[in-house]
């Protein structure tokens, strides 16, 4: 925040304002990632993969010839469905596990299992289809794939969910459900309805007011720069891959369990990565197995890299909301109910997740716990689309763009200001209603945004002939606190401590941008500290390597800032005992006749002391050596809040909407990195926006081709319409552990959308549920242009 | 292969990338010469590189000159943006040939102490966030940077973002780039380069 965040308790090195460790490396375009590693000039012989692509939103192959394609000059191998290794492969699902490393028998979705490794049957336009090639230039691979004679069953599709989930609709997984088009539900709940506290019906009976809102949340692309792919060799019986999907651990296991292949054989390497933003979370993907199988066929290299078109390859999933809200005079809501329509795409991945598992493991415990009648209904539908993996959470942003808007038209229809209403009715279930953390979140936020000079709807001042301004906000429980992450078992860190006092840091995660390594090297500096050294005598050691020997932390959640740093004054205190051993036998003392402070060592009873660093390299030059592997405390704490306000500009003639400005607030018990944090914030504002705003995959809905996956036609924010945010941290909430903290990097955008739609009504006095809003959505809503498709129409 | 029933069809799934066309009625070959990051080099076209290779494909698969990225591959997003004669230019939309007789810098070109690559580095100043978050967006805005502040040693803040919006990050680092943008051209300024 301007002027700096004051910490609550003042750390050495952690929650300090400092240049983030690999900003040297990256700015000088020394960081590799994996494009930088998969070059000819360093794998030479290497082949590229290319895998042929569905030109039908559904069909089947009905037969194949590759002869020609084997034929051409360069190509090194054609693999095909047909083939035995290729056949005889398991079933296999695009999203095994939400954060930890997970086996085949033990995945989480298992009820799904929807994928094949190269299928002859295509569920959208661009679905891997069953042929892939190994050539000597990208080129080659993709004139093979020109040669391959296909004979197509196209089959009809279906774009929408609603009209996905009628009879007779085309049948996308008969494999799932041979009748139709809905998942089975959640193995987690066996009914639709997959939560019911209290009685909703005596509920809504004992409100004054009832309110019912709808949201309509797109299938928003990830779209990191940096692609997907992986690099596959073989020597000997022994696999190497390195990729740029951020779970190392997790995809030794995958290509383990689907190659049946012991997990000493595999090894896999995170070099840098080019961006995540939890797209990794559908890491479970075939490509890796089918380019493991021509490596080995070729005994080449061989790569497989998405184009940008192809990478445009899972997405935030879409998710319909209604909500119905009902509360007494006094503003105490007495019931709500929740129900989502999810449109997973053509496979299921993670939109159960979404709609379903982490509604009922994170929204409702965190923010609906003290409402006391509570139904919640989800029905998960496959279309011909583009899937939906996790983005920046799962599921959160799409409840909220329900939840935001029902708040504020509840409390408008009891005449309350929606920040009293939010204080006096919301809190996690492991602590009273006000909530401190929420108070403290709301209020910062309104005090910044200015909110005591709110007009009511659509009555402010009109700007330049024609624009409305207003003012709106959401909020929601943060993402990740650390008895939220224990499902992820021992984990794992290690220093060596080199006879000169300098340090080796082994915190396994990938680097994906999100400055979790900053985050470990100070809390490890702050541990060590009294080694007298500091973060510049760390070194972090940047490629995630399976064979290094340490589990890796997967990037699939922001509590990376802090769970490997729990196990930082472990490592320290490990440390601190080896050197006292050392010194001990040079000073002919007892260890516990010693102290260190400051990088000395004194005999506690008499004047002698002598450096540590004296201490280290006067003896056998063999570095200390400190490894800790253990669980997070199981302490349950809740979770603290997070909430965003914008001021947003309509032009009533256009329809154009302007967000001018934001404020981004986060309670996060302990701010890690300040400067990272900060970057979560006001970073999280540019996809948040384009989410609401600028960002949408546009299909023709004649064929089912979507149109705009590239970068010119699929807009992203630019430097030029991101609006000046204000990022504001908070300590107020305290977690367990030794730093008592929560991530935020996915909840940076949980508020957003909803918050510019209360802007909207705010400004203009319209409601709009839909994202992204566009400007006829805007004029239709004011009723300047006819509605092309109202709600009701689709259903 | 030749049985269609009425809901079949053959579809051919590629059309020929440039780098096939290009086998197919070879030019004879010639040379062109570029100075890359101040060093004249020559290759031979149809032998060395493709008269249809860019640029970024030369200087990243050919030359191992990696810091700038190929993102999107259509002039979009400025991850390869170098510089051709103190100029910004996009490397995946420029033919190699193209720049023939030319001086060519790329992120590896610039010396270890570039007050814009410090400024990037090193930014943290609250209120901001780092300017730089996952770093493949990092070199192409470098540059861009560099290609600014050679033709506009004083930008404000406006001209920054106007100058820098062909570029794209995805982690949203804009705001703290536009600090780093400004400071790198006080630090130059200072230091008289």
């Amino acid at each position: 925040m301007k002027g700096g965040f004051k910490p609550r308790i003042v750390r050495n090195f952690v929650g300090t304002y400092r240049p983030k460790i690999d900003g040297w490396e990256k700015a000088r375009g020394e960081a590799e990632y994996l494009d930088d590693i998969a070059l000819k000039v360093r794998f030479p012989g290497m082949l590229y993969a290319k895998v042929l692509r569905s030109p039908y939103a559904h069909a089947r192959i009905k037969s194949l010839d590759v002869s020609r394609a084997e034929q051409l000059p360069g190509v090194h191998a054609v693999l095909t469905y047909q083939d035995p290794e290729v056949a005889s492969l398991k079933p296999t699902q695009g999203g095994w596990t939400p954060f930890f490393t997970t086996s085949y028998d033990r995945m989480t979705w298992p009820t799904y299992k929807d994928r094949r490794v190269l299928s002859d049957h295509v569920r959208w336009v661009g679905d891997e289809a069953g042929v892939v090639v190994a050539a000597e230039s990208e080129g080659t691979a993709q004139e093979a794939l020109r040669l391959v004679e296909v004979e197509w069953e196209v089959l009809p599709f279906v774009l929408d969910p609603f009209e996905a989930m009628k009879p007779g609709a085309p049948v996308i997984h008969p494999e799932i459900n041979p009748n139709g088009n809905v998942l089975p539900p959640s193995p987690f709940a066996d009914s639709e309805v997959f939560l019911e506290s209290g009685d909703v019906e005596k509920g809504f009976a004992e409100a004054d007011v009832i309110i019912e809102m709808e949201s309509d949340y797109h299938h928003a692309d990830h779209a990191c720069l940096g692609t997907r792919g992986c690099l596959i060799h073989w020597e000997g019986d022994k696999l190497t891959c390195y990729t740029s999907y951020y779970q190392a651990d997790q995809t030794r296991m995958h290509i383990t369990q689907m190659l049946d292949l012991p997990l000493h054989k595999v090894r896999v390497i995170n070099p840098y990565i080019g961006g995540s933003f939890g797209r990794g979370n559908t890491g479970e993907q075939p490509f890796f197995i089918f380019t493991a199988i021509l490596a080995k066929r070729t005994r080449r290299p061989v790569l497989f890299k998405h184009t940008r078109r192809e990478d445009f390859h899972d997405s935030r999933n879409k998710i319909i909301y209604h909500c119905k809200m009902g509360a007494k005079k006094d503003g105490t809501i007495t019931a709500a109910h929740f129900k989502s329509i999810g449109d997973a795409g053509a496979y299921s991945d993670h939109t159960m997740a979404a709609t379903d598992y982490c509604v009922r493991g994170d929204f409702t415990p965190g923010t609906l716990a003290h409402i006391p009648n509570l139904k919640m209904e989800t029905y998960v539908a496959y279309t011909n689309k583009i899937p939906g993996g996790c983005k920046r959470g799962i599921g959160n942003n799409q409840i909220n763009l329900v939840f935001g808007p029902a708040v504020d038209l509840l409390s408008e229809e009891l005449g309350m200001d929606p920040v009293e209403l939010a204080i006096k009715n919301f809190g996690h279930e492991w602590g009273p209603v006000p909530d401190e953390s929420l108070e403290a979140v709301l209020h910062a936020g309104a005090r910044r945004i200015g909110w005591e000079n709110r007009h009511r709807p659509g009555a402010g001042p009109t700007y330049d002939g024609f624009k409305k301004r207003g003012l709106g906000f959401s909020f929601h429980n943060s993402w990740h606190a650390l008895w939220q992450e224990v499902p992820r078992g021992h984990i794992q860190v290690s220093v060596r401590v080199n006879p000169d006092c300098t340090v080796i840091l082994d915190a396994p995660t990938a680097e994906t941008g999100t400055g979790s390594n900053t985050c470990n090297v100070l809390s490890c500096a702050d541990a060590l500290s009294f080694l007298g050294i500091g973060p510049e005598e760390i070194q972090w050691i940047s490629h995630t390597d399976t064979e290094r020997g340490l589990k890796d932390q997967v990037q699939t959640d922001s509590a990376i800032a802090f769970v490997q740093s729990e196990m930082m004054p472990k490592v320290g205190k490990i440390v601190r005992e080896k050197v006292l051993q050392l010194a001990a036998a040079q000073f002919e003392r007892k260890a516990e006749d010693l102290d260190i402070i400051d990088g000395q060592v004194f005999v506690k009873d008499t004047e002698e002391e002598k450096s540590v660093k004296d201490v280290l390299w006067q003896a056998d030059l063999v570095p200390i050596l400190a490894t800790v592997s253990e669980p997070l405390p199981e302490e349950v704490t809740g979770t603290p809040f997070t909430a965003t306000f914008v001021e947003v500009e309509v032009d009533t003639e256009t329809g154009q909407v302007e967000v001018l400005r934001a404020v981004v607030v986060h309670d996060c018990g302990t701010v890690m990195y300040p400067p990272g944090a900060e970057g979560q914030q006001v970073g999280g504002q540019a996809m948040a926006l384009g989410e609401t705003l600028t960002e949408e995959i546009v299909y023709d809905e004649t064929t089912g081709v979507p149109l705009n996956f590239n970068f010119i036609d699929y807009k992203l924010m630019t430097m030029l319409d991101c609006p000046e945010v204000d990022p504001v941290l908070l300590e107020v909430w305290k977690g367990a552990g030794e730093y008592a903290a929560c991530g935020l990097g996915e909840s940076v955008t949980t508020c957003t959308p909803a918050a510019v739609l209360n802007a909207i009504y705010n400004a203009v006095g319209v409601r709009i549920g839909t994202i992204p809003v566009k400007p006829e959505m805007v004029l239709a809503a004011l009723g300047k242009i006819p509605d092309r498709v109202s709600q009701e129409e689709r259903r | 292969m030749s049985r269609m029933s009425d809901r079949s069809e053959r579809t051919s799934t590629a059309a020929l990338s440039t780098e096939e066309r290009s086998e197919g009625g070879r030019a004879p070959t010639y040379s062109i010469r570029i100075r890359i990051n101040g060093a004249w080099q020559e290759f031979e076209v149809g032998r060395d590189i493709e008269a249809s290779h860019t640029l970024a494909y030369l200087l990243r698969e050919r030359l191992g000159l990696t810091g700038l990225k190929v993102a999107c591959d259509e002039g979009a997003c400025g991850a390869c943006t170098v510089l051709m004669d103190g100029q910004a230019i996009l490397s995946c939309t420029t033919l190699a040939v193209e720049a023939d007789g030319h001086e060519v810098l790329t992120i590896e070109g610039l010396p270890e102490d570039d007050p814009v690559i410090e400024a990037f580095a090193e930014q943290c100043e609250p209120g901001f966030g780092t300017a730089l978050q996952c770093g493949y967006c990092t070199p192409g805005f470098v540059m861009a940077t560099k290609g600014l502040l050679n033709e506009n040693p004083h930008p404000t803040l406006d001209e920054v973002k106007e100058a820098l919006s062909g570029n794209l990050c995805r982690c949203g680092c804009y705001a703290a780039i536009g600090q780093a943008v400004l400071r790198a051209a006080d630090k130059m300024d200072r230091q008289g380069r």
